[in-house]
């Protein structure tokens, strides 16, 4: 018996060495399983002598310990798996177990994106009111009763005296008024205009900033502004400032970027003009400055504003605003 | 402000093609909105004359025509317009033509009768809203030559969208001066030379200005013996070019002039006004006029009015009456070319609700000087259109006009502020080329005297703004500002609002925003009580609809409308949340108070989007909402600071078994809970819904636990299971807290691990399973001293709760 048990194994061990990946399965079910050629000879175990019986038994043990044990490393050489007869078959084309996460609103994705080039250029974030006085809204921004740039603001009025801000400039009255400069600040959040169709919504999302601090010039607004838009959309994307208008500003400038849709060659995005507004900036009116009792002699500053939905849509080509505030799942899960 | 290209030629000749004109306009701050050429694809239109024309044989409203075109022998065309006749000279769309709109002419057969081309209305044509008959065009233009040359219609029309400061620029010869600016030309204005002397004196008709600060300048002639009727062509052309409807001769050349000089005229019919007066005035209590749009307007004494001798003929600088506008029975007109003070004008137009082409140029401010040119041009274009004679003289009443403004500008502070270094002999080219005189008297300054028609500069900084401008804001270059280092501070409550939005998106939550306005009906909705204090809401006094129309004092409203609008759209399994304020009245006249809250709301599956192979269909419920309260409070480091109790004032939109306060210092903080069905169904939803609330600015207050080193355990513990029978009423969480808050110190957490009703357990009781986990800091320890310290578990849990060991 014992030589028939040092046979089967010299027999298993070259079948094992022999045997490709698809043989594995037959070699384990002809030496190795619950009828095969090991069982078959253990079986005869019994009919061995008393005194034989122990050693016999260890030896086959043994034997068997390492051809299973040759075979597992056979198996693993191979790349077989599971091969088991009896157990589930691995299967990898199902699925990972997920939890899946939500995701922050696309306006608020945009929004900490732009807080977070600013920040990076040591700009303080700072909050206000959404229900603002006419004071810090309008006056205080050069902006009188009965001037004609009211008409740019469809404001939602309160009372007489209060209203929904329609920009987050009143931000700047508020920090100059606590503070001296230097100041660098933004200020995002919820704006609000009467005002609704495909592209306006009656409340919005702006980011409005501003510098002051001895000997700031126009070349350094657009020195930041460069950087901002380079960081935001892409360092080659085009940019160029035109002449405009805003009461707390002067001088005053809307900043446009190459249409990110056609690539500047003129598309319905951007009325085939090949550029796309994306915010308003300029030089602080000396006007607001005696507003907060700083000396625009010796003070100058900067500001800007955009608007974070038309940035959002730019940069995801999201076509109607009115999405935004709907909160369906079948949005919010996009971005 | 419309115009088009070949009317601005009349003035400069830019050199520029439409689109680099456009472009040069936009960059100097004029923004183009539109270039657009003045008609299209009627290239192929010609001028015809009608021969001849017989009744149709099968067709009352049509005629059969014989129609020359130019191109040989007379063709046969059948026409439905009423004004065809024999000799007119009208429009022809020839077979093989394409109309705008892509009509294509084929000859044809009209009711049997032969047709070879097609007559055209202008608005067929697309240059007018004339459509009752066919174009009528004048008898000497050539037969067969091409429409578009012999009515000069290639032209561009440009629409500038102005920004309200450059009221100078709506008109073409404004916008021309600042063509002029950057082609390095000057133009060439209508009228030059010396204008008629007008003071006043023995005329036909009388003008007093009672009204002088409103009112500083008032010049007025007459003309009489007009002939009212159509406009001629080139004049019709250029009114309908930029979207104006042609009245008659006399209010065209109005309103061209108007257009031209950025001046608005005001004719009167002369046989109208009471008296032979004008006299400009404030309106009297209870004066009412009729304007030419045919409304009543009942006047007030702010209102500026000019009367007759008897009653208001205009609402200054906003719109005339209609009981004195020029019509066909008109002879003598009055012409009125006025300043108005633009305040005043802004305040009537805005009480009125009336805005005109008139009150847009008057609120921004017109040019006081070019009052007697746009009246001079004025008066020679209706003598030319509408013939009569003009009165000799006339008035010019000045009162205390705006005079031309001496400024100082200091070439230094220009390029300190622009980052440039221009010279004082560069500035003053700039600014001498859009017609503003500017001196260098020093090298280091330049003094300007502002034009009138500058009405926007005030101050040095305003021409420093020009500078810049004509410069050219892309040649200015691009610096960093060199500002000290600072850091800067963080906001506490950004940076909370920012760690909960990763948090709940891990938590598979999605972020929602909401407009701040709601309808005051959700408090109904939510089943608010009428003197509940969410009631007391800001309201707007000009919402756009009832849904917009208070400032919300609560988020749940807005999230629930989120979530019938997922659940409509096939997303039942929904979990979103707002971060967001929420506003509280004060009064009128005092900023609301204005709290950052946090709601989340769930509803449907407990794992959206997660595979159902593993997860399978469970629903949220409580527990969901209390675990994710749960691990905000532990992320925030406040679950020490924070407690949960059963809600004994649920609010109405919870279940009140299912309603949990959390609170913080005797205050309520939060809330989470079921929402009520019968609430939820109000804002249709039939499912299932669980919410959170939190007041976040309290959290942002609240003292968070430190992180502080503990060292790790240097023994093993040993956990012990026991399992206890107790009354349904019995709190597991309570269980806990008596076993893990101090009870004995080898105690290091108690969790547990079943609650089993049903087999063996009677009706009313339930068995809980709790595991604890015992550690000594200097020891291994033994069974024996676990054993003493779990028995005593036992023992306290019997007398405490009633429990009664599961296997004993």
């Amino acid at each position: 018996m014992e030589e028939e048990l040092l046979r089967l194994k010299a027999e298993a061990v070259a079948a094992l060495a022999a045997s490709g990946k698809d043989e594995l399965e037959p070699f384990r079910v002809k030496y190795l399983g619950r009828k095969g050629l090991f069982t078959s000879v253990m079986r005869q175990l019994g009919q061995a002598s008393a005194e034989d019986r122990p050693r016999l038994g260890k030896l086959a043990n043994d034997i068997r310990q390492e051809l299973e044990l040759t075979f597992a490393a056979r198996l693993e050489e191979l790349g077989g798996g599971n091969v088991g007869g009896s157990g589930p078959r691995l299967d990898l084309t199902l699925p990972g177990r997920t939890e899946p996460c939500g995701r922050p609103h696309p306006v608020t994705q945009v929004m900490e994106e732009v807080c977070g080039i600013f920040e990076g250029l040591g700009f303080t974030v700072a909050e206000g009111p959404d229900v603002e006085t006419d004071f810090y809204n309008f006056e205080a921004l050069n902006i009188p009763p009965h001037h004609p740039a009211r008409d740019m603001h469809d404001t939602f009025y309160v009372s007489d005296s209060l209203l929904l801000r329609t920009h987050t400039s009143p931000m700047q009255i508020r920090a100059m008024t606590e503070q001296q400069p230097p100041l660098r600040m933004i200020a995002p959040g919820k704006v609000y205009r009467c005002d609704s169709d495909i592209t306006h919504t009656p409340m919005f999302h702006q980011v409005e900033g501003f510098l002051v601090d001895r000997k700031v010039s126009f070349a350094d607004l657009k020195g930041v502004l460069s950087v901002f838009i380079a960081k935001m959309f892409h360092s080659d994307t085009a940019i160029r400032f035109r002449p405009s208008f805003f009461p707390f500003t002067e001088p005053s400038a809307e900043v446009d970027i190459g249409c990110v849709i056609c690539g500047g060659k003129g598309c319905r995005v951007c009325k085939q003009t090949g550029w796309l507004e994306i915010l308003g900036a300029g030089m602080i009116d000396p006007a607001v400055f005696a507003k907060v009792g700083y000396d625009s002699e010796q003070y100058s500053g900067f500001a800007f504003g955009l608007g974070i939905e038309r940035i959002a849509m730019l940069k995801y080509g999201i076509t109607d605003i009115r999405l935004y505030y709907e909160n369906d799942l079948r949005f919010l899960s996009q971005f | 402000m419309k115009f088009t290209l070949n009317w601005l030629k009349q003035y400069i000749d830019s050199g520029l093609t439409p689109a680099a004109l456009a472009d040069r306009l936009t960059m100097a701050g004029l923004e183009v909105d539109a270039v657009e050429p003045l008609c299209h694809d009627i290239d192929d239109i010609v001028v015809a004359r009608v021969v001849s024309v017989a009744p149709h044989p099968n067709a009352d409203k049509l005629t059969v025509c014989q129609v020359t075109a130019g191109d040989g022998d007379s063709r046969q065309v059948v026409c439905g317009a009423p004004n065809v006749r024999a000799g007119l000279v009208t429009a022809i769309a020839l077979p093989g033509v394409t109309m705008p709109g892509g009509f294509k002419i084929k000859p044809a057969k009209l009711r049997g009768e032969k047709s070879d081309g097609m007559l055209c209305s202008a608005k067929e044509l697309g240059i007018g809203d004339a459509h009752a008959g066919i174009i009528e065009l004048p008898d000497d233009l050539p037969i067969g030559s091409p429409l578009v040359e012999v009515l000069a219609l290639k032209d561009t029309m440009v629409e500038v969208d102005l920004t309200p400061n450059r009221a100078d620029c709506a008109s073409v010869l404004g916008i021309g001066r600042e063509v002029g600016g950057f082609v390095g030309k000057r133009l060439t204005p209508p009228v030059a030379g010396p204008l008629p002397v007008l003071v006043g004196g023995d005329l036909p008709f009388a003008v007093e200005v009672q009204a002088a600060e409103d009112c500083p300048r008032y010049a007025a002639r007459l003309i009489c013996g007009v002939k009212i009727g159509p406009s001629p062509w080139w004049l019709k052309r250029l009114l309908l070019a930029v979207g104006l409807r042609p009245i008659n001769n006399v209010v065209d050349v109005t309103n061209l002039v108007m257009l031209e000089y950025g001046q608005p005229l005001h004719a009167f019919d002369f046989a109208k006004l009471a008296g032979g007066r004008i006299v400009v005035r404030k309106a009297r209590a209870g004066e009412k006029i009729v304007t030419l749009d045919d409304v009543e307007r009942e006047l007030d004494p702010e209102t500026l009015v000019i009367c007759d001798a008897d009653k208001p003929a205009a609402v200054a600088g906003v719109m005339g009456g209609r009981d004195s506008q020029v019509d066909d029975a008109t002879v003598d007109i009055l012409l009125e070319s006025a300043y108005f003070e633009p305040v005043g004008i802004r305040r009537a137009a805005r009480r009125l609700n009336m805005n005109s082409d008139s009150s847009y140029r008057f609120e921004r401010g017109v040019d006081p000087q070019g009052i007697p040119f746009a009246l001079e041009r004025a008066v020679r274009l209706i003598l030319e259109t509408a013939g009569g004679a003009v009165v000799e003289g006339g008035f010019d009443l000045c009162g205390a006009l705006p005079q031309p403004r001496e400024l100082t500008l200091r070439v230094q502070r220009a390029n300190d502020l622009i980052g440039m270094t221009f010279t004082a002999e560069a500035i003053c080219a700039l600014l001498n080329g859009i017609e503003i005189p500017a001196v260098n008297r020093d090298g280091d300054t330049v003094v300007v005297t502002v034009p009138t028609f500058r009405v926007d500069l005030e101050r040095e900084i305003d021409l420093i703004e020009e500078v810049a401008r004509l410069h050219g804001y892309n040649e200015i270059p691009s610096t960093l500002p060199t500002v000290p280092m600072r850091f800067p501070e963080a906001d506490t409550a950004r940076g909370l609002r920012k760690r909960l939005i990763t948090q709940l998106t891990g938590m598979g939550c999605f972020e929602a925003i909401n407009y701040s306005f709601v309808t005051p009906r959700h408090f109904d909705l939510l089943g608010l009580a009428g003197d509940d204090p969410a009631r007391k809401v800001v309201p707007l006094l000009n919402p756009l609809s009832e849904e917009q129309s208070v400032m919300r004092s609560h988020l749940l409203p807005g999230l629930l409308e989120n979530l019938r609008r997922n659940i409509n759209h096939q997303q039942s399994d929904v979990r979103l949340f707002e971060i967001g304020k929420v506003f509280h009245h004060q009064d009128l006249h005092t900023q609301p108070v204005e709290v950052t809250e946090l709601a989340v709301v769930m509803s449907g599956r407990r794992h959206p989007g997660a595979p159902r192979l593993y997860h399978g269909d469970a629903l949220v419920d409580i527990y969901d909402a209390k675990g994710l309260v749960d691990s905000v409070l532990a992320d925030m480091r406040l679950a020490g600071a924070v407690c949960a109790e059963l809600d004994p004032a649920a609010p109405p939109y919870a279940v009140a078994e299912a309603a949990v306060r959390l609170v913080a210092d005797g205050k309520t903080v939060g809330r989470f809970g079921q929402l009520e069905p019968k609430m939820l169904k109000r804002f249709g939803i039939k499912q299932d819904a669980y919410f959170v609330a939190l007041d976040l600015d309290a959290m942002a207050g609240m003292v968070a636990a430190p992180k502080v080193f503990a060292p790790l355990p240097k023994f093993p513990a040993v956990q012990w299971d026991i399992a206890l029978i107790v009354d349904e009423r019995v709190g597991g969480g309570e269980m806990l807290a008596a076993i893990a808050d101090g009870f004995d110190p080898l105690i290091r957490h108690a969790e547990i691990f079943d609650i089993y009703r049903g087999k063996n357990i009677d009706a009313g009781r339930k068995s809980v399973a709790i595991a604890v986990t015992y550690r000594a800091e200097d020891r291994t320890l033994d069974d024996e001293t676990v054993g003493a310290v779990h028995q005593r578990i036992i023992d306290m849990m019997q007398n405490r709760f009633g429990a009664r060991l599961r296997d004993a």
